[in-house]
């Protein structure tokens, strides 16, 4: 078996075409810069049809070859994907054998874009999103790791090898460590994958099943994480911005104390054995999970409490479905609070994954109760708000169904960029090996292991960060894009 | 055209704008010609979305990035405007036509002085020094009337009242002593004695500097207070145009006849001659008909005719340049009297229902708001409220932005305590009730409908979720099958298609959410209604319907109704009773008759000679109230309106300066809180009189 290319046989037609369009892309680019000091100010003309006419002269022209080369360029990358899809494996090199693994995803995003602009007219904001070429970039983005993470964690189908375990011969391990990209594993014909895609680490795994078995960790927990601290948030931001006052006052100050408080000491502390022992995180936990119960007991009592028939059976489901969940999860084998009989206990979590929960809840809490408390300064001073009032609806009424959905807008655009935040801070906590296992495959772990070995060995480091990055990126741009298009009405 | 060219300033032939989105060019401005002479003003009315103010964009050329000129010219002095550049555009702007806008406060600068933002006019563009700009930012600023130039040139936009930063606004524009101003709108922000007197300074300041005018209003009174000529839009095309006297008097056009039967004038009244609404929906930009855009909603509509082709203006003969875009101008008789309505036999006045004995609501408000130590301060909101309101009467409380008729409300409603006296609603006491602790009863009898129809519905509930809301709070119904039902029939109530059960609030108009409103308001049959301003925010051709649709259901229902408006026109035309409400202080109380003729109180007498009224034929005395409407954190001694009032020398003993009038009964029924002998209160003359047809 021969070490993988980049780009295999296909590299040869496509690398130097890809070069030339790149390059006078490049120029253009600098070009329309250029000429775009001296053009005159644009003036909107439009043709019969009621279309714009475009902008003439030299500065037209090369507006208009960019666009035909951004065309070429995404053609030329696609054709990359398609020919490593088509073509048999090893001769597209690298890239190609990659997108063959990801050949899932690949049909499951085709499907997602397809069904989503069939209908997206019907989907509100959602199908908006597919308006914005910007919003459109980044969904494929976050929706790509997103398939990665569920195909990778459910049925294994993208990684190449165990993202945890090291070659079990000898030699072939050695071989591995630190081996390059597209190396050969072992003389190739052992029955498994026959090439480290991305190369290997220090301990000989294979980095492109840990890149993928990473992006099962980060997109389990920072949506999540993201979404207890929103319930924490609303829930505090919600009476501060209703109610003003001392309330206001009292929750603004503590907001203010967390968010003075160095961020990383904050986790160091918090996984310090002997805090650990205390029993501290497990505390915060009891405190912070319950707000989610609040949160839904609240929003189902106050719209249903005029029909009693309705409002006790439901609540006794919702709030016993959600009450054991909490229960399992504040109950832990191994720390101070561990009251849940086994059977009952339906789930544990690691003690690590639950630490790092904690503190990205609390951390970002904060943020997301000012920016709800700001909201609903400005929204309850709407007439529908003294409406509700005028006829007698409760606090929490008005609060959760007269303002909330108000106020969507803004929040669920922060919703996306605070799950890149998120991820950030978790590859942060990965980096600085905390709270999460040292041999777990998340991306932060992988980017702190390939760190020091960085001049001679690149790769290691590069591809989880580079993962994180496009993750992140996708995030922002899928944030900016609904922002964009709910302004558009 | 036919007329020699002499000159005119702004001259406008048939110009089309557009804008243009990612779907379709949407045309606001069609064939649009308009010619204003030098001293000339000329108003241009219309309903919101009728293009008036993306004219006055187009002559400032700054329609944005997607709108544009597609067809005609606009000329300036001769010169065309669109063809400028960029640089010479700049000279003209602000220099020969200055614009001014709705909302002062938009407009001004909040983080420099006044005197730096006045200066910078000329010094931009006549390149005088700063101490010579500032020398005339002072005359300018005497010149529109403010006290204490100086210091005003020495404060923040933030330190002046609205009336006073829209003077300021007048001020700025008029620095480089253009020779046309463009006014969009500019008094609809302010209170009505104090947009009386913006208007009167705009007047003169027009014949002072020798400006022309190109006034922008929906408000029919205005026009014809401010400008010589008008030009009348409808749905972007102008549909009629001449003389002030030649448009109100022998209009040519169905859809200024139907605007002027829509608006409440002195002779009508809500029993016998009631107001003619337009029937139908104004027309989206993109789904306008062929032929007429009113056909559709025109009495004299002639299918096939109307609807054939686009349809020009046609001069008419013998009058001024007066012209209209109706091709059967000559076949309707404009003389013939409005189509009888139904005489609507009004509701049996009943037993009093609400009872308000000396009631009295004081905040206090710490001076310094972050140790809430130190002194306090106490306002008045209001003091020593007494009235009655009957089953099925409308009372109006009338009265300006501060002068406690919100707070009542409040109070009324429950959403604040009072802090004397007694609120009596079938002689039980619930002043001192606060909302959460009243009776479900209670809470559905004592109801609200809002002011801007905007923001009185959730935007993210269905109009048919939001009212069976309503009904679930007032505790209507055993189950969701029944409260669907009730909501339905609210629905046709209020005259709404049922369909609109299942729409998002943003799906409707203005005019159809505050029918949803009502209906929200009508849902525990609330016995009474509290109507804050409802129609204010609404278009002319809609407030008659809206109005109508009010009045009908009081008539069912034996509603109370407390009718808060500062708009004394459509108070006379459908309450009862009228209360004037001044600083906190009910000023007057008393039968509609009786509170619109003399003896007035002084604050009356200002309010009603500061309404513009839409009709030739009245007679108004002008009184001009100085200065703009005390705070109430700081009010005046004695006599709250002493600081105003123009009768306060009639007084002997300063008396108005020191204490506060007595309530006087003058006829049964009708009240003052006045210091003036009754030979004096005799003396008075009526306001508005009607000259004889």
């Amino acid at each position: 078996m021969e070490p993988l290319s980049w780009t295999g046989s296909v590299g040869v037609f496509l690398n130097p075409l890809l070069g030339i369009a790149a390059a006078i892309f490049a120029i253009l680019v600098i070009a329309q810069m250029v000429m775009s000091l001296f053009a005159a100010p644009v003036t909107l003309q439009s043709n019969a049809d009621g279309t714009l006419v475009a902008r003439a002269g030299a500065l037209g022209t090369v507006e208009n070859l960019l666009r035909y080369l951004v065309f070429a360029l995404v053609l030329i990358v696609l054709a990359y994907i398609i020919t490593g899809i088509v073509l048999p494996y090893g001769q597209t090199g690298i890239l190609g054998a990659m997108s063959k693994r990801f050949l899932p995803i690949w049909v499951a995003l085709i499907l997602t874009f397809g069904l989503s602009m069939m209908f997206k007219r019907k989907l509100g904001l959602y199908g908006k999103l597919f308006d914005s070429t910007i919003g459109m970039i980044g969904f494929g983005l976050v929706m790509f790791w997103v398939y990665t993470a569920i195909f990778s964690a459910l049925f294994g189908w993208i990684e190449t090898f165990d993202p945890l375990g090291q070659p079990s011969d000898l030699f072939i391990a050695k071989a591995m460590k630190n081996a390059f990209p597209g190396a050969v594993f072992g003389t190739g014909t052992e029955g498994t994958f026959p090439h480290y895609l991305l190369g290997g680490d220090t301990l000989a795994r294979d980095i492109f099943s840990r890149m993928v078995a990473g992006s099962a960790i980060v997109i389990q927990i920072a949506p999540l994480a993201t979404l207890f601290a929103f319930m924490v948030g609303i829930t505090l931001g919600l009476p501060a911005g209703y109610f003003k006052g001392r309330l206001d006052t009292l929750l603004s100050f503590l907001a203010n104390l967390i968010l003075a408080f160095p961020v990383i000491l904050l986790f160091y502390l918090l996984v310090t054995p002997e805090i650990v022992d205390t029993g501290i995180p497990s505390f915060m936990a009891v405190v912070l999970f319950v707000f989610p119960i609040v949160f839904f007991a609240v929003l189902l009592n106050s719209r249903y409490h005029t029909q009693p028939k309705v409002r006790t059976p439901l609540l006794i489901v919702v709030l016993g479905a959600l009450g054991w969940l909490y229960l399992s999860l504040v109950s832990q084998d191994g720390t101070v609070l561990h009251f849940m009989p086994g059977g009952l206990d339906l789930f544990d979590v690691p003690p690590g994954i639950l630490v790092v929960f904690v503190s990205v809840v609390f951390v970002n809490a904060p943020t997301v109760f000012r920016i709800v408390r700001s909201l609903t300064l400005e929204l309850s001073t709407r007439d529908y708000v003294a409406a509700a009032q005028t006829r007698g609806e409760g606090s929490w009424y008005i609060m959760l169904w007269e303002i909330l959905p108000n106020a969507r807008g803004p929040l669920i655009v922060d919703f996306c960029l605070r799950i890149g935040y998120t991820t950030i801070l978790l590859g942060t906590l990965g980096f600085f090996g905390l709270g999460l296992p040292p041999e777990s495959p998340d991306w932060g772990s992988t980017i702190n292991a390939g760190r020091k070995l960085l001049s001679q060995f690149p790769h290691g480091a590069l591809a989880p960060a580079l993962a994180l990055l496009s993750l992140v990126l996708g995030l922002n741009l899928l944030a900016d894009g609904l922002r964009e298009e709910s302004l558009k009405d | 055209m036919t007329e020699t060219y002499d000159g005119p300033l702004l001259e406008i032939d048939r110009l089309s704008i557009s804008f243009f989105t990612r779907l379709r060019e949407i045309p606001a401005v069609m064939d649009f010609s308009a010619k204003i002479m030098p001293g000339e003003a000329l108003g241009l009315v219309g309903e919101s979305g009728c293009g008036k103010s993306t004219v006055a964009l187009g002559v400032m050329q700054d329609l944005g990035v997607n709108g544009r000129i597609v067809g005609g010219s606009i000329k300036f002095k001769g010169r065309d405007l669109c063809t400028m550049t960029p640089e010479e555009l700049r000279k003209v702007r602000g220099k020969e036509i200055a614009m001014i806008y709705q909302e002062p406060m938009a407009s001004l600068n909040p983080a420099m002085k006044i005197g730096r933002q006045l200066a910078e006019v000329p010094m931009i563009h006549e390149g005088i020094s700063e101490a010579e700009a500032m020398q005339r930012a002072l005359e300018v600023v005497t010149d529109v009337k403010l006290p204490d130039p100086a210091r005003i040139l020495g404060s923040y936009p933030h330190q002046l009242s609205g009336g006073q930063q829209q003077r300021i606004v007048i001020a700025m524009a008029l620095m480089s002593k253009p020779s046309l101003l463009i006014l969009d709108e500019p008094t609809t922000a302010l209170d009505v004695t104090v947009e009386a007197a913006v208007v009167e300074l705009v007047k003169d300041l027009g014949k002072k500097y020798g400006t022309s005018m190109l006034f922008i209003s929906h408000n029919l009174g205005l026009i014809l207070d401010t400008c010589d000529r008008i030009c009348v839009m409808y749905s972007g095309e102008a549909v009629e145009r001449g003389s002030i006297e030649d448009v109100f008097d022998k209009m040519r056009h169905p859809y200024t006849q139907a605007l002027f039967r829509s608006i409440p004038l002195p002779g009508a009244n809500k029993n016998d001659r009631p107001l003619i609404s337009i029937p139908g929906n104004f027309p989206l930009p993109h789904e306008r008909p062929k032929g007429c855009n009113f056909g559709p909603r025109c009495d004299y509509f002639e299918a096939g005719r109307c609807d054939a082709q686009d349809i020009p203006m046609s001069l008419i003969d013998g009058d001024d340049r007066h012209q209209t875009r109706c091709l059967r101008q000559d076949e309707i008789d404009w003389k013939a009297p409005i189509a009888k309505a139904i005489t609507k036999t009004k509701g049996e006045i009943g037993p009093v229902v609400l009872k308000i004995d000396n009631l009295k609501k004081y905040y206090e408000v710490a001076a310094n708001a972050l140790f809430g130590g130190g002194d306090k301060k106490v306002v008045k909101a209001n003091e020593t409220l007494s009235f009655e309101a009957r089953e099925s009467e409308t009372l109006a409380i009338v009265g300006e932005s501060g002068c406690g008729k919100s707070t009542f409300a409040k109070v009324l409603m429950g959403l604040e305590t009072a802090t004397s006296g007694t609120i009596l609603v079938d002689n039980r006491e619930i002043q001192s009730t606060a909302i959460q602790d009243r009776t479900t009863k209670d809470v559905a009898d004592i109801q609200m409908v809002f002011q801007n129809p905007f923001d009185t519905l959730n935007p993210s509930m269905t109009v048919g979720r939001q009212i069976m809301r309503a009904l679930e709070i007032f505790k209507y119904g055993k189950n969701d099958a029944e409260r669907r039902d009730k909501m339905l029939r609210l629905l046709d109530v209020v005259k709404l298609p049922r369909a609109f059960a299942d729409r998002m609030p943003r799906q409707l108009s203005g005019g159809q959410k505050q029918r949803v409103g009502i209906a929200r308001a009508f849902a525990g049959g609330a016995r009474i209604v509290v109507a804050d301003e409802p129609v204010s925010a609404l278009d002319v051709s809609v407030q008659a319907a809206v109005t109508d649709l009010l009045m009908e259901i009081q008539r069912e229902q034996k509603t109370t109704l407390l009718f808060i408006s500062h708009d004394l026109s459509i108070v006379r035309y459908l309450s009862d009773r009228v209360m004037v409400m001044y600083l906190g202080h009910v000023v007057e109380l008393g039968s509609t008759d009786q509170v619109f003729q003399p003896p007035y109180h002084p604050y009356t007498e200002a309010l009603l000679s500061a309404v513009p009224i839409a009709d030739t034929s009245v007679q108004k005395k002008h009184i001009v109230l100085e200065g703009d409407i005390p705070s109430a954190m700081n009010p005046p001694s004695g006599c709250p309106f002493q600081t105003r009032c123009r009768w306060k020398s009639k007084v002997p003993n300063n008396l108005c300066e020191t204490t506060v009038p007595e309530q006087v009964t003058l006829a049964p029924g009708h009240q003052i809180k006045c210091h003036l002998s009754d030979a004096d209160l005799d003396s008075m003359e009526p306001v508005i009189t009607i000259a004889a047809e």
